[in-house]
């Protein structure tokens, strides 16, 4: 990947060069890998979708999101879902991001809405009765401290619920008016959200889904904060997010890595919070190891630096009629 | 289709092991001639191949207690090249955070390798091909794994000499979860919780086959490990041509029964040597070298002043 260097006076033309960058990834089958030539992947063509939809203007650009959107559709599996990698045949997390970049084009289509509903039906593994008897007697009874009873999403099938599955559920499900939402999905809305204060780490921010180990708090990390954080904008009010919003805030001058720089701003900027110098921030990390490559994190900066909002709009925004 | 892992051998059809022991006082001294002098006592088949260095970054680590300290890597990378090796690129897939530069920047691996790219490669986002797993003892019959593993030619594990708070202690044969990509299984990698940590590393471990370890154990962790626990200044690098030896040792120093901790006992059987008399002890001898670990309560039974070895 090549970026002009004068494209550091202006964040405009860095912007730019991302989504050029993205539109020359693209491999010949329509969908992204994670790494330039690499297997067309669901998240990362996701994002590059979501990334590429401020650039429809280009016509290089739209011909690209044709694509990319032909391989999501030629992807969903027959039950509704995606499978991370176009070769294999269970569908798992990526599935609720797949239908958010479909549904930023094709509004509630009937791949979204199937999609929808293999994300409201599926269940996380919760230990069985003999389990839970074994592990209240168990030595390694109280090990953490959280209420497993409240059912978020797992990453694959038959696992356990996990702050970052949970959070980009809850974020497609946002995208529905309630009166589009079953009364299973209300109620898996509301159970989720409430998971997701429930798994807060003592002072605020997310971890992958641990708060606290042996009575030690765990140590919050900037991505599932930044996912949860955006999966609550409806619920700006709660204790929770104003608490973890601090955190995220407070954590701005420590914040190094590019994917974390980049959903960091995606996730202030839609609480209405002023991030000018992370754009500069984002260059100067991509200038070091132009983010590795990883078409995931050039998405995601792209994301960051689009004026419109569109993906994550501040949350006055999302109180408008839909 | 899935690719295929050379047939298992059972530990009593295994010649001896060799396990080398080398003092490191601090990371500031000459690594480097320590473990070029020790690879070249293993005479191993580098010249002209790949080897991947399967590192230990499993998160944040401004203090050098919790992932293989960089000066290690770059000293392994060195070393390797040095015996003629083709390529060597440093790899891993940290279970909990998604951001490898994050974590890279707390440790200053920059510094010590240069840039990030392509000297690392993040595992959690490689192409995977399909492996059917051998040994079956855990629940999974099939695992996504990592092209750039499959295809190296050596894998070295380098894990650092740690406790852990699920499976006891995290060494070479436990550090090779990371190579389980996060893509298809998560942040972290529960489906491998469900499917029984001891028995997923078995089936990890069969699948993958490290050729060799290579344990940082100049600053390792003990008690609430792998993260929160405390640093624990042993002075010590573990290598060995076989895994399982390489960690039985290490549990040894560390003051543990490796008969006693369950993957360990359970990959002694198929993987590799377990018992003291199957393993040539090379450089420093166990005895004198032992610097008991604090560990949990719930893993007090692993310790040899306890019962008795």
């Amino acid at each position: 990947m090549t970026i002009d260097p004068d494209a550091k006076r202006d964040i405009r033309p860095f912007h730019d060069s991302l989504l050029r960058v993205l539109i020359e990834s693209q491999n010949s089958d329509g969908g992204w890998g994670y790494h330039p030539a690499g297997q067309s992947a669901t998240e990362a063509t996701a994002w590059a979708l979501c990334a590429l939809q401020s650039f429809e203007g280009d016509s290089a650009a739209r011909e690209s999101l044709a694509r990319g959107k032909d391989w999501l559709i030629r992807n969903q599996l027959a039950d509704g879902s995606w499978p991370v990698f176009a070769s294999q045949t269970e569908g798992c997390w990526v599935t609720s991001l797949a239908a958010l970049a479909l549904n930023e084009f094709t509004g509630a289509s009937d791949a979204v809405m199937r999609g929808f509903d293999w994300v409201a039906n599926s269940w996380p593994r919760t230990p069985n009765f003999f389990q839970r008897l074994r592990e209240r007697v168990s030595r390694s009874a109280n090990v953490t401290r959280q209420d497993n009873s409240l059912s978020g999403w797992p990453w694959t099938a038959k696992t356990s619920s996990w702050v970052e599955p949970t959070a980009y559920a809850l974020i497609l499900m946002n995208r529905f008016p309630r009166e589009r939402l079953s009364n299973l999905a209300m109620k898996r809305r509301a159970v989720a959200e409430a998971m997701l204060c429930d798994r807060m780490c003592p002072g605020g921010g997310w971890n992958s889904g641990n708060p606290m180990v042996y009575g030690v708090a765990g140590e919050a990390l900037v991505g599932p904060t930044v996912w949860a954080l955006l999966a609550l904008q409806n619920s700006a009010d709660r204790s929770e997010v104003r608490e973890s919003l601090r955190w995220l805030e407070e954590k701005i001058p420590e914040i190094c890595g590019s994917v974390s720089v980049a959903i960091a701003q995606m996730c202030l900027e839609a609480y209405g919070r002023n991030t000018a110098s992370l754009d500069s921030q984002l260059q100067s990390v991509f200038e070091m190891d132009q983010f590795l490559g990883n078409i995931c994190v050039v998405a995601l900066a792209a994301l960051a630096l689009d004026r419109s909002r569109r993906l994550f709009p501040p949350a006055a925004r999302l109180d408008a009629p839909q | 289709m899935s690719a295929t892992t050379p047939a298992l051998t059972p530990s009593f059809a295994r010649p001896a092991s060799r396990v080398a022991i080398r003092r490191a006082s601090s990371y500031d001294i000459d690594l480097l001639s320590i473990l070029s002098e020790t690879l070249r006592e293993f005479d191993l088949p580098v010249r002209g191949k790949s080897v991947l260095l399967k590192v230990n970054f499993v998160g944040h680590d401004p203090l050098g207690a919790i992932n293989t300290h960089p000066a290690v890597v770059v000293a392994a990378r060195e070393a390797f090249l040095s015996l003629g090796a083709a390529t060597v690129t440093i790899a891993d897939g940290p279970a909990l955070e998604r951001d490898i530069e994050a974590i890279a920047d707390s440790m200053r691996l920059r510094d010590f390798i240069g840039p990030l790219s392509p000297s690392f490669v993040d595992l959690n986002t490689d192409d995977v091909r399909p492996v059917s797993l051998q040994t079956r003892a855990s629940t999974l019959k099939k695992l996504y794994l990592p092209a750039r593993v499959l295809g190296a030619d050596l894998v070295v594990s380098m894990p650092k000499m740690k406790t852990h708070h699920w499976a006891g202690v995290t060494l070479s044969l436990k550090n090779m979860f990371g190579v389980v990509p996060g893509s298809c299984y998560g942040w972290p990698k529960n489906i491998l919780h469900w499917a029984g940590i001891s028995r997923s590393i078995l089936d990890i471990n069969s699948a993958v086959r490290p050729h060799f370890a290579i344990v940082d154990g100049i600053i390792g962790m003990e008690g609430n490990g792998p993260t929160q626990g405390t640093p624990k200044p042993c002075g010590l690098v573990i290598l060995g041509d076989d895994p399982v030896a390489v960690d039985a040792t290490c549990a040894r120093i560390m003051g543990l029964a490796p008969e006693r901790i369950d993957y360990l006992q359970r990959a002694g059987l198929l993987l590799g040597h377990l018992q003291a008399p199957k393993i040539l002890q090379l450089g420093e001898k166990v005895e004198t070298l032992t610097t008991p670990y604090v560990v949990l309560d719930e893993f007090r039974h692993l310790s040899i002043r306890l019962k008795g070895n």
